[in-house]
């Protein structure tokens, strides 16, 4: 078992993405540890949510190969990603609107509930006894995120700041063993920052997944990725801890500079 | 081999009185990424307004016509005034501008069978009678005359689109819409130009239709042929709807000529599943990916 | 009295409101449009009737082996088209509804072609009608609120966000076509039965497209809403006898204002209950109270 946690989660190798004659994404390499949280840093269109469409397979790399777990996922369909394990939230909250926020979390839960199509349409015991066992699922989590008094609600009349809380809650719900968060602080100030910053720590101590994050706010960044990568124009400028990549010359001159 | 070319032309005829329908389509469904499907009812009230011009005395064909094609652009931007731009307003899903388009067709559909019945009208044949002969390829002039208008007019239409400011200006709302508008593009106004251009050409296509096979509440259904045109050439592209519209119609004669008239439907919708299958967005259409 | 006429009425109602259940299931759960389904309807309806008066079987046989052959249908057009980019996908119904039409009128030696099938025994009644429209609501409303109904609504709100957790839409949406098939080529079936006598142009695509115009007045998103809408769309023209005429315009005008006025349909996104009501009524009542209770 020792051996395995030397083993990268999630390995990218050499990937690239282009639409048209843009290069969204060129010869990326990364390597995420189990059990970590790693960062991906970067000005806006450098192609960080592009590496996350191709992890979950919603785009397909046009060159090299994505490895979860040892097991090559370069041409995988999203739900596949979402069955082996991969959750994420999106940049633009993607929520299922006009369904309820408990709906929402159920939807998730589903991916494990086991029972068939018989089942449902005859409400045998076994669908009863498995649709009850979901909704306490989706309600535990739901608590997680403190939206258990929101749960009859619509998911699109919450407040943003509680939109991407539900996501998260959401992409939980799956159960992942990876958790791609997409810029999960855009449009918090600081306080909400630092609040998100701690969730995602409880989070993180509190199920075994590893956690890779986009993200703008430095703060956040430096708060919770042991590692990171700073990408330009779909190219990797720096990898290593945040301490380095924050000394790294080319990153100064080319994003970070003023703000550190 | 004289009978074919005769049918080839008697094809291209019919397809070039889709394809002004047809283009239509594209142009609205470039901009709004909608298929109006009110559509073949304005080209059937075009036909019913020229109808109605003609019953009234000294009013020359000409004029009737000119008529017919004003009240299809009017009723076409009615439609957009009315219903299309609210929903859109409302922030509803395309799948609502759709259901109104079809709502909207029903009404029309049955406004006319209550108001005009559901006899067959006629229209002045102005040359009906004749066929040129032409080396034993016998064609006729109501043929010849709608192949010819329709292809000035679609030229022209291409020249607009492609040559003219108002065209760039279309272009530039399919593109992105909201793009347009920050650039200074009054987008709901080339909206409704869009809408009475669209119109007009149904109205055309229409007294054209009513002049080959009479005046009736369901000729509309004609727009369906067209939609099915401008879906086998790509959605939102106006030359793939013309070519798709000439290859419909060409195909349908040739299959009523050598196959069954029956056939006919059967072939021309197996041929737009086949399409699909091979091209999923029409032959000159382009698929695009949805950004996550 | 209860005559001939009435029973009439509810096998109309009935039919009908099978088929729009299927409808609602697809196209008001999962956001597919079909201008198809009286294509299945009609497949149905002859596979029915054949297998009753060709092969004697029992009236509940061919019924199933009538919808069963409309759902197998649907499966193989499904695998087809279901990825089809929303038009594309509505015109290839449209396409298949329209093949089939031309093609019952044209196997002469077996559906009897343009004249129609005849000699249909008449098994569906007043009260077989009704048994089977109440099943069918039971087994639709369990779909809809097992995992497989959750699935339909998350593609119908966001097919991104549904696949990334875990949702295999083309499967979901698949399923979702096959089963308003079934339910479609049920209806038909037992309209046959009915009927006793069918043509291909029973089944045409103006019969499609009232089906649409039911599950819209209806509501998008809401069983109870295709009951309401199936029992104004069916019930009107006939409490309006005189008015048939205009059957048509009225509801097409109507889809134009419920889009415009009311965008989800009279009972979009919800279901009729009267517990609701009830809950409803008293939490108004609660607030009032409360605002009553701050002021004072």
């Amino acid at each position: 078992m020792s051996e395995d946690r030397q083993e990268p989660i999630l390995e990218m190798k050499n990937v690239e993405k282009h639409f048209g004659g843009v290069r969204a994404i060129d010869e990326f390499d990364l390597k995420v540890m189990p059990r970590s949280i790693y960062g991906l840093i970067g000005p806006n269109g450098a192609g960080k949510t592009t590496i996350f469409n191709t992890i979950t397979g919603i785009y397909t790399a046009d060159n090299g190969q994505i490895f979860f777990q040892g097991k090559d996922i370069t041409r995988i369909r999203p739900h596949e990603a979402a069955e082996l394990g991969i959750a994420r939230t999106f940049q633009n909250i993607r929520l299922f609107g006009n369904l309820s926020v408990k709906m929402n979390v159920i939807i998730a839960c589903n991916m494990h509930a086991k029972y068939g199509i018989v089942d449902a349409l005859l409400r045998l015991p076994r669908y009863r006894q498995v649709s009850k066992e979901t909704e306490e699922r989706a309600m535990q989590f739901l608590e997680i995120v403190g939206l258990t008094d929101k749960a009859d609600d619509l998911a699109s009349s919450l407040p943003y700041g509680h939109q991407r809380k539900l996501e998260i809650a959401r992409a939980m719900a799956t159960e992942p063993k990876l958790l791609l968060l997409d810029e999960p602080a855009a449009g918090m100030n600081a306080d909400e920052s630092l609040e998100l910053v701690e969730f995602v720590k409880r989070l993180h101590d509190t199920y075994p997944i590893t956690i890779l994050m986009i993200e703008h706010h430095m703060d956040v960044v430096t708060n919770l990725c042991g590692q990171c990568t700073v990408l330009d124009f779909g190219k990797t400028l720096a990898q290593g801890t945040v301490e380095e990549v924050k000394h790294n010359d080319a990153v100064i001159a080319a994003y970070l500079g003023g703000e550190l | 081999m004289k009978i074919l070319i005769q049918q080839m032309i008697t094809g291209i005829s019919i397809g070039s009185v889709y394809a002004l329908i047809a283009s239509g389509y594209a142009l609205v469904y470039s901009l709004l990424d909608f298929s109006n499907w009110a559509h073949g009812e304005v080209c059937m009230l075009g036909a019913y307004c020229c109808f109605m011009a003609t019953m009234v005395p000294k009013i020359p064909f000409a004029l009737s016509c000119v008529i017919g094609i004003g009240g299809a652009a009017l009723i076409s931007l009615l439609n957009e005034k009315i219903a299309y731009r609210r929903i859109r307003n409302n922030g509803s899903p395309n799948m609502f501008l759709m259901i109104a388009a079809m709502g909207l067709s029903t009404t029309y559909q049955n406004l006319a069978n209550v108001i005009w019945g559901s006899k067959f009208k006629q229209l002045p044949k102005i040359f009906s009678v004749m066929t040129l002969n032409l080396n034993g390829i016998f064609i006729g002039t109501t043929d010849m005359l709608c192949l010819g208008v329709a292809l000035v007019v679609l030229i022209a239409l291409l020249l607009i689109i492609n040559k003219t400011k108002f065209g760039l200006h279309v272009q530039a709302v399919a593109c992105s819409g909201r793009t347009a508008r920050i650039l200074g593009v009054r987008i709901d106004r080339i909206i409704a130009l869009v809408f009475m251009l669209a119109g007009a050409l149904a109205g055309l296509a229409g007294i054209m239709y009513g002049m080959k096979y009479n005046v009736y509440p369901t000729m509309g259904n004609v727009g369906l042929k067209a939609f099915i045109a401008s879906v086998i050439g790509g959605l939102g592209s106006v030359p793939g709807a013309i070519m798709g519209a000439i290859l419909l119609g060409f195909i349908e004669t040739v299959v009523s000529g050598y196959i069954s008239s029956g056939l006919r439907d059967l072939i021309s919708f197996s041929l737009l599943i086949l399409i699909l299958l091979v091209r999923p967005s029409g032959l000159f259409g382009v698929d695009v990916q949805e950004k996550a | 009295m209860w005559n001939s006429f009435y029973d009439g009425v509810v096998v109309i109602v009935c039919v009908n409101l099978i088929a729009v259940l299927g409808m609602s299931v697809l196209t008001g759960f999962t956001r597919l449009f079909s201008f198809g389904n009286a294509g299945f309807m009609s497949i149905g309806a002859y596979t029915a009737a054949i297998c009753s008066v060709q092969f004697h079987l029992p009236f509940v046989c061919s019924i199933t082996v009538g919808a069963a052959v409309a759902g197998v249908m649907a499966f193989l057009l499904g695998s087809l088209t279901i990825r089809l980019r929303g038009d594309y996908f509505l015109i290839s119904c449209l396409g298949f509804g329209e093949c089939v039409r031309v093609l019952f009128n044209y196997t002469r030696n077996l559906t009897g072609g343009a004249n129609g099938y005849s000699g249909i025994p008449y098994r569906t009644t007043g009260i077989v009608a009704l048994m089977c429209a109440i099943f069918a609501f039971v087994i639709a409303w369990n779909f809809i609120h097992s995992r497989y109904g959750q699935a339909f609504s998350a593609i119908r709100e966001n097919e991104v966000a549904a696949a990334a957790n875990g949702i295999n839409v083309v499967r979901y949406k698949k399923l979702s076509f096959v089963f308003s098939a079934i339910y479609a080529g049920w209806a038909g079936g037992l309209y046959a039965h009915y009927l006793q006598y069918i043509t291909p142009g029973l089944f045409n695509i103006g019969k499609s497209s009232e089906l649409v115009i039911t599950t819209v007045l209806g509501g998008l998103g809401s069983l109870t809403g295709s009951v309401l809408g199936t029992l104004i769309v069916q019930l009107l023209p006939e409490i309006f006898r005189s008015l048939s005429e205009y059957r048509m315009l009225f509801y097409g005008i109507a889809v134009v204002l419920v889009i415009l006025l009311r965008p989800a349909g009279l009972l979009g996104y919800k279901e009729f209950s009267l517990t609701g009501i009830i809950r409803r009524i008293t939490a108004k009542r609660k607030v009032q109270n409360s605002e009553g209770g701050s002021k004072s």
